[in-house]
């Protein structure tokens, strides 16, 4: 028989699937993203990388947008959400899913 | 119908002869095991006082010098298998339930045998010489057991036309009957074949009921049992000797695992599996313990059949430390097509979240997750689903 640890296990063991993941994107004038820092490990799960390998974040040039789209929901909260999606082509051919946030002002990537 | 029976008298301790000729010249009491008593199965002839199923502790109060030697039950029906076997090459009908009796249909023989004792010189050789055969024909399984039972050793009797003189002076005691049976019949002033046969059929049928009427034909000299061939059936048979004695189940289990392994590997390409099995052991000092194994539907696979096997042997300890170790395969079978239950994906997924649960438990922390919708309208991507703790 397993031995009781007395530990908790349910509590706080909820995690939110698809959550944001900030990035750093360079704007042009009018606010566009022109290109995105995407992080060297993307896993938040690997909290200390070994030293020697550690990756500067890649800058990719964004070749197109395809589409734009704005959402305003829960204006009553104390922290309404507010959010403009971009979905961006990349130089590389990968498309992404990246969100200005009109609150904090960040950028963020998700899928959407 | 014409029956010949052969009777072979004393069949364990001949066994044992074959096995052992020395103790030929001893006197030896074979003993068996119901429970926790032990039970006379045979004796050496000259032990005449003694009877079969007679209890130990009275065997040896009347010889107590006698040699015990332990029943190697799987041997003796080894050994009057193979008899059976042989009697097959003379009779295609050979009946053989009692250990020592066989029984032979022998109409339609006589165009091979145009005499009766040309039949009975065949049936003699089929015999290994260490047994002493009594042969009887007759019209009937009984009166050609009587015939065998009044015939001398290695000679033969045959019944012909009525035999209700020979019948009529014959104890009540020689039928097919219980014990009660028995001393009921004496109860009620009948001792004798001759007065059981010529007694009002009514009183004794509302005394005995239909077993009534089976007695009073049978004392007539009537018996209408047909012979109930053998089944022919496929059996593997497999014993390995243990290095040392052990007295460990998950030694033993290991040993029928070895020796089921090869039947599994042999039956799995024709999709078979094992259906009836029998399990043996010997101990140390010679003692048999033996379980017959049905499964409800074949075994198609080893962790089946070992943890049916388990049961048993847990359920039915071992006599002693034991020393070999056999299994015998005794029918074979496909599987059978069946209804899932409604509720088995429950049950599974019931033993999933325990096998969770107790990792979980191990390590501390929660491990497996499961997705589930929470918001899936939401326009707010993160908003739309969870991972939880698989056991919420």
């Amino acid at each position: 028989m397993v031995k009781d640890t007395g530990k908790t296990l349910r509590a706080d063991t909820y995690r939110t699937v698809n959550a944001p993941q900030s990035v750093e994107v360079e704007e042009d004038a009018s606010g566009l993203p022109l290109a995105v820092k995407m992080p060297a490990v993307s896993n938040s799960s690997v909290k200390t990388p070994p030293r020697r390998i550690i990756k500067k974040p890649m800058r990719q040039v964004v070749s197109g947008i395809d589409e734009r789209w704005r959402i305003d929901d829960e204006w009553w909260r104390r922290e309404p959400v507010s959010r403009l999606y971009y979905s961006v082509r990349l130089a590389s051919g990968h498309r992404l899913v990246l969100y200005k946030d009109l609150v904090n002002n960040c950028w963020y990537r998700q899928s959407y | 119908m014409r029956i010949l029976c052969v009777l072979l008298p004393h069949f364990p301790l001949r066994c044992e002869i074959l096995r052992n000729p020395g103790i030929d010249a001893r006197q030896v009491i074979i003993i068996y095991g119901t429970g926790s008593r032990k039970l006379v199965l045979d004796y050496s002839p000259e032990l005449t006082e003694l009877q079969r199923d007679m209890p130990l502790q009275q065997a040896l109060a009347r010889y107590d010098k006698a040699e015990i030697v332990q029943a190697d039950m799987p041997c003796y029906w080894s050994t009057f298998n193979r008899i059976l076997d042989g009697l097959e090459e003379k009779s295609p009908l050979v009946e053989g339930l009692e250990l020592g009796t066989a029984y032979l249909g022998i109409d339609g023989l006589q165009l091979i045998y145009p005499k009766d004792e040309n039949l009975i010189k065949e049936v003699i050789e089929v015999l290994p010489k260490t047994f002493i055969p009594q042969i009887g024909i007759a019209e009937g399984k009984f009166p050609a057991c009587l015939a065998a039972l009044h015939s001398p050793p290695s000679g033969h009797k045959i019944f012909k036309g009525d035999i209700s003189s020979f019948l009529k002076e014959l104890p009540c005691d020689i039928l097919p009957l219980s014990a009660k049976g028995k001393s009921r019949l004496h109860d009620f002033g009948i001792n004798t074949l001759g007065q059981l046969a010529v007694f009002p059929e009514g009183p004794l049928q509302s005394q005995f009921g239909p077993e009534g009427r089976r007695i009073q034909e049978l004392a007539r000299g009537n018996d209408a049992m047909p012979v109930y061939p053998r089944l022919w059936e496929e059996i593997i048979e497999g014993s390995t000797l243990l290095p040392s004695v052990t007295v460990s189940l998950e030694t033993i289990i290991l040993t029928v695992e070895s020796l089921l392994s090869p039947v599994f590997t042999r039956l799995a390409p024709a999709g078979m599996g094992i259906h009836t099995m029998a399990m043996w052991t010997r101990s140390w000092n010679s003692e048999n313990w033996e379980r017959s194994i049905q499964f409800k539907e074949p075994v198609m696979d080893m962790h089946t059949a070992i943890s049916r096997i388990r049961r048993i042997m847990e359920n039915f300890p071992q006599p002693g430390p034991i020393e070999e170790v056999g299994v015998r395969v005794t029918r074979l079978g496909y599987p059978l097509g069946r209804q899932k239950s409604l509720f088995r994906e429950v049950r599974g997924r019931d033993n999933l979240m325990e096998d969770i649960r107790q990792l979980e438990l191990r390590q501390g922390n929660t491990l497996v997750f499961q997705l589930k919708e929470v918001e899936p309208w939401s326009r707010i991507p993160e908003r739309r689903y969870a991972l939880t703790p698989t056991g919420l």
